[in-house]
């Protein structure tokens, strides 16, 4: 009896709140977890802001933030010997200079806009070197463009942690940013130890990124027929093979001969893109690409 | 991925079309040669999950030969699925229907019952005659030889060749053939 009214007390609650749950059968309890989950999801909104966006906390402002310890282990944990300074230098950009002096404060250094522009410099020039003894010039360029851009560089500087020890009113840098520290670090490098101990880093950091990479990932004639018959004239495409023509799966297999020499084979899903395909497979051939 | 890779990976999984002419063959040990096609177990990329297989465009299957009286003997089992529904098709009745259907049957029986089959029996086209459609011609690609050798009759000879093949004795002159 007395449960029978304890039950009809809390159906005459439920039904005050001004919804009366019909299909409703047993709450086994009240669910104690809803309340604090949305305070706190509440707050966690109310911080957000009207933005949507959560705004990292640069390391930098923890209590136990040391700068000096940070810089020297970045040069450590990289295997290279930095010259404190000038790593320091190559750190500071020049709007963070600007920065200080505008709020009174005494800085040394002038930013690393000199060392950016050195840095890049090793970079572009060692990259094309190295190409340059595998690759025509094409080819050189694209993959030189495809290293030196700033979202490749910006890449390996985040990987190589330089995100949170660089010096700029910014945070989280811009990828441009973070790009043109890396060339400065590449710089601070060269000038601290030897040009050729510089470019072994170079190597290592941004050669390394083509790994995985195959060279018709980064560069690609847009009309390959049309290009290869700019390098070879004698060239003649011909059929060799084709499958379910009249079907959505068409496969077609066609060559590119020269003089009755069978140069490359290429497929496709009609006969234009399979001789493109047999012109990119002849130009692999040609400028023994991988 | 590259624009190379991408055609690769198109030629990899490309259908092959195949064309058999079924005149006097076994239909039973053709089926066990179309099914390798059909479910493309003789390619490396082979998987039972993986949809690699080609179509068999078979001709002439009007004029299979079964071995040894099979066509007396072989008995195809049908029930309705209603009382007194069973019924018992002698082989050549059953060709006699429809004369792409033994072959069919045996294509159908060869393989395993599970899932893909019915899939798999839908790449396989029969025609009784070499009357093909047009469009089924244009996608063949590739000829399967045949096991058995088409044996030849002695009406498909012509006079001459009949009377010049070397004889080991020659008929008396007033000898009558009946």
């Amino acid at each position: 009896m007395a449960l029978q009214r304890q039950g009809l007390n809390l159906l005459r609650r439920i039904s005050i709140h001004g919804t009366t749950f019909t299909n409703r059968t047993d709450v086994r309890s009240y669910k104690r977890w809803v309340a604090p989950t949305l305070k706190e999801l509440n707050i966690r909104t109310k911080k957000i802001g009207d933005t949507g966006e959560v705004k990292p906390t640069p390391r930098s402002s923890f209590l136990e933030w040391n700068y000096d310890a940070e810089v020297f282990a970045f040069g450590k944990r990289l295997g290279e010997e930095f010259n404190q300074d000038l790593l320091r230098k190559a750190l500071m950009h020049k709007s963070y200079v600007n920065l200080q002096e505008l709020q009174g404060n005494a800085v040394q250094s002038d930013g690393n806009t000199d060392l950016i522009k050195k840095g890049e410099d090793i970079i572009s020039k060692y990259i094309q070197l190295e190409l340059s003894k595998k690759y025509p010039d094409v080819i050189v360029q694209a993959i030189h463009n495809y290293l030196t851009d700033d979202n490749m560089l910006s890449h390996v500087g985040v990987h190589i942690g330089l995100k949170d020890i660089i010096l700029t009113p910014e945070y989280p840098p811009e990828t441009a940013t973070i790009a043109n520290t890396f060339k400065a670090v590449v710089a601070a490098l060269e000038e601290s130890s030897s040009l050729e101990n510089c470019e072994k880093f170079v190597k290592d950091f941004v050669l390394a990124q083509l790994n995985g990479k195959e060279v018709f990932d980064i560069w690609e004639p847009e009309q390959p027929y049309k290009y290869l018959k700019g390098i070879k004239s004698d060239i003649e495409p011909r059929l060799c093979n084709q499958s379910a023509a009249k079907t959505i799966l068409a496969n077609y297999q066609v060559g590119i001969y020269s003089n009755k020499q069978l140069l490359g084979l290429g497929w496709g899903e009609s006969v234009d893109v399979a001789k493109d395909m047999a012109a990119l497979n002849v130009i692999q051939k040609i400028y023994n690409i991988k | 991925m590259s624009s190379l890779k991408r055609v690769q990976q198109w030629a990899t999984f490309a259908r092959i079309w195949h064309i058999y002419d079924a005149s006097w063959q076994n239909p039973f040990q053709s089926a066990g040669l179309l099914k390798k096609y059909l479910m493309g177990t003789y390619k490396p990329i082979y998987h039972p999950l993986n949809d690699c297989g080609d179509h068999v465009v078979v001709i002439n299957s009007g004029d299979i030969a079964l071995p040894g009286d099979e066509w007396k003997k072989r008995v195809y089992f049908h029930h309705t699925g209603y009382p007194r529904g069973a019924s018992w098709t002698l082989a050549w009745q059953l060709h006699k229907k429809d004369p792409t259907l033994v072959l069919k049957k045996a294509v159908y029986n060869s393989m395993d019952g599970n899932l893909q089959r019915r899939y798999t029996m839908e790449r396989l086209h029969i025609y009784p005659d070499a009357n093909v459609p047009a469009d089924i011609m244009k996608n063949i690609s590739n000829q399967l030889a045949t096991p058995r050798e088409v044996p030849k009759r002695l009406d498909h000879y012509s006079e001459k060749e009949v009377e010049e093949f070397p004889k080991i004795m020659d008929y008396p002159k007033n000898y009558i053939l009946r």
